[in-house]
């Protein structure tokens, strides 16, 4: 039991593997969100085409499978072989993005008509009419649904165990090998990673509140 | 007061089998104040929503301020218009809706002093320091920091009014502004309507179903029925003196209702 601490490092050193990969792969799937969900409303059918296309395969295959097509498979074409914290990201962040997409479409449809006919009355852009008279609008709507997509990320990051990179889940495995208890290790990375998404949802939860300020007695 | 401001020749719309307006030709001129009127459908709202650019035509030809509105020329020929046409048009158009559609997630300051700011690129002092002189003009100088949420219809429609001024239009739509407003809310916005007929040459087409309105504020009353013109003229003979039987028994209806023409 004297040898606990040193246990413990080794799973605090996992947690911040998994911490690395939770916080990458959200900012990488939140851009491929609002790229592919501004994609699919494109009024260029190509662009459309290839964000659906995007949408429906990444939701349609299992996460542990594109992580190991990125990992193993894609070396194999001689283009890139990814690190595995490379291919965690890109793994993370290409999935839950494409449900992202679709929180991003969502969103910006739900906007009411009416803005866009008084953007076009105040002779707004197409792009101004997005980023100063939709976006903000819509961004409120896309936010709980973000917090999710998040949670269900960081859930996710425990897949990269399965490449041998040393996330939480996977130094658990660690301790529990080297010391037979399967107790200990799990529990504590039980209630890290409830401490995680705790952390999550609260800081969504705050910047829901900021965004939304003013708009009360609108929805 | 030479050359018409609006040129409407031959103008079609229709909604898939529906026809909304069916060959409709008339002038506005430079300053001229419109009161269009008539039973719900007969595609008085629709005329100013496509002047606004909110709808397309089916057929005919529209030109503002001397240029075709839908169309341009390329190369010689004339061909539809672009977006970044439309856009071009659209300054000289502005437009006040039913339902107010101001920005929610802007102060009402903010509202105002927006499309200046992006659309003409006035400096946000210069910008700012207009909206709120606008905001005085329709009576509403202290709720320059309130979001849209913390007024009522009638000051909302009276910050949209500020909102289209601000970009300084030749031509102002106003699709029955008062329609969405409790009764004793109205008078505050026809008030501020009024003083905009009187104290500018800005030419304005009003659609609205408050004639008594339509009378004091209009140059020229066209009355619709099933997108086409049934009769016009100026206001004193149209609700006094109308000719036309579809006229008559409009306004007949209007009047048993309890409305002053």
């Amino acid at each position: 039991m004297g040898d606990w601490s040193g246990y413990l490092t080794l799973i605090l050193q996992g947690a911040w593997v998994t911490i690395k990969l939770t916080l990458m792969g959200s900012a990488l799937a939140l851009v491929v969100a609002f790229v592919a969900g501004l994609g699919r409303i494109s009024r260029l059918a190509a662009l459309r085409w290839l964000s659906t296309a995007y949408i429906e395969f990444f939701r349609g295959t299992s996460i542990f499978v594109q992580l190991f097509w990125i990992y193993f498979v894609l070396p194999m074409t001689g283009l890139w072989a990814p690190t595995p914290m490379q291919a965690g990201v890109l793994a993370l962040g290409l999935n839950v993005g494409a449900y992202g997409a679709e929180v991003v479409r969502g969103a910006i449809l739900a906007v009411p008509r009416d803005q866009y006919e008084a953007c076009i009355a105040v002779n707004l852009t197409r792009f101004q009419r997005m980023r100063h008279v939709i976006l903000p609008q819509a961004l409120p709507l896309m936010l709980p649904t973000f917090g999710n997509n998040a949670i269900e990320l960081l859930k996710a990051t425990s897949v990269v165990s399965l490449i041998s990179l040393a996330d939480m889940t996977f130094q658990a495995q660690v301790v529990r090998s080297q010391t037979g208890s399967t107790l200990l290790p799990f529990v504590t990375i039980l209630v890290l990673y409830f401490a995680m998404s705790s952390v999550l949802s609260l800081a969504i939860r705050s910047y829901e509140r900021r965004v939304t300020r003013g708009l009360d007695g609108v929805r | 007061m030479d050359q018409p401001i609006i040129r409407i020749q031959n103008l079609r719309k229709s909604f898939g089998t529906l026809t909304v307006i069916d060959g409709l030709d008339f002038d506005v001129m430079k300053g001229e104040k419109l009161a269009l009127i008539g039973p719900s459908g007969s595609g008085k709202t629709t005329i100013l929503r496509i002047l606004m650019t909110l709808e397309d035509i089916s057929g005919g030809r529209i030109e503002v301020c001397g240029e075709p509105l839908y169309h341009m020329t390329k190369n010689g020929a004339e061909v539809p218009a672009d977006e970044a046409h439309l856009h071009k048009m659209r300054r000289h158009i502005g437009m006040v809706f039913q339902h107010f559609n101001l920005f929610p997630h802007k102060s009402v300051l903010q509202n105002i002093a927006m499309a200046p700011i992006l659309t003409k690129g006035e400096k946000r002092p210069d910008a700012e320091r207009r909206a709120r002189e606008l905001l005085d003009m329709v009576g509403l100088a202290d709720k320059a920091d309130y979001m849209p949420s913390q007024l009522s219809g009638g000051q909302k429609q009276r910050v949209a009014i500020a909102r289209a001024l601000a970009l300084q239009p030749q031509i102002m739509l106003f699709d029955e502004v008062t329609s969405a407003l409790d009764p004793e809310l109205v008078e505050e916005v026809l008030e501020v309507m009024k003083r905009l007929a009187n104290e500018t040459d800005m030419t304005m087409l009003l659609v609205t179903h408050e004639m008594g309105f339509a009378h004091d504020f209009a140059d020229r009353v066209l009355f619709f029925d099933k997108g086409r013109i049934v009769e016009q003229g100026p206001p004193d003979q149209i609700f006094t003196a109308p000719q036309e039987d579809r006229t008559k028994s409009f306004l007949r209806k209007i009047i048993a209702a309890g409305q002053r023409v």
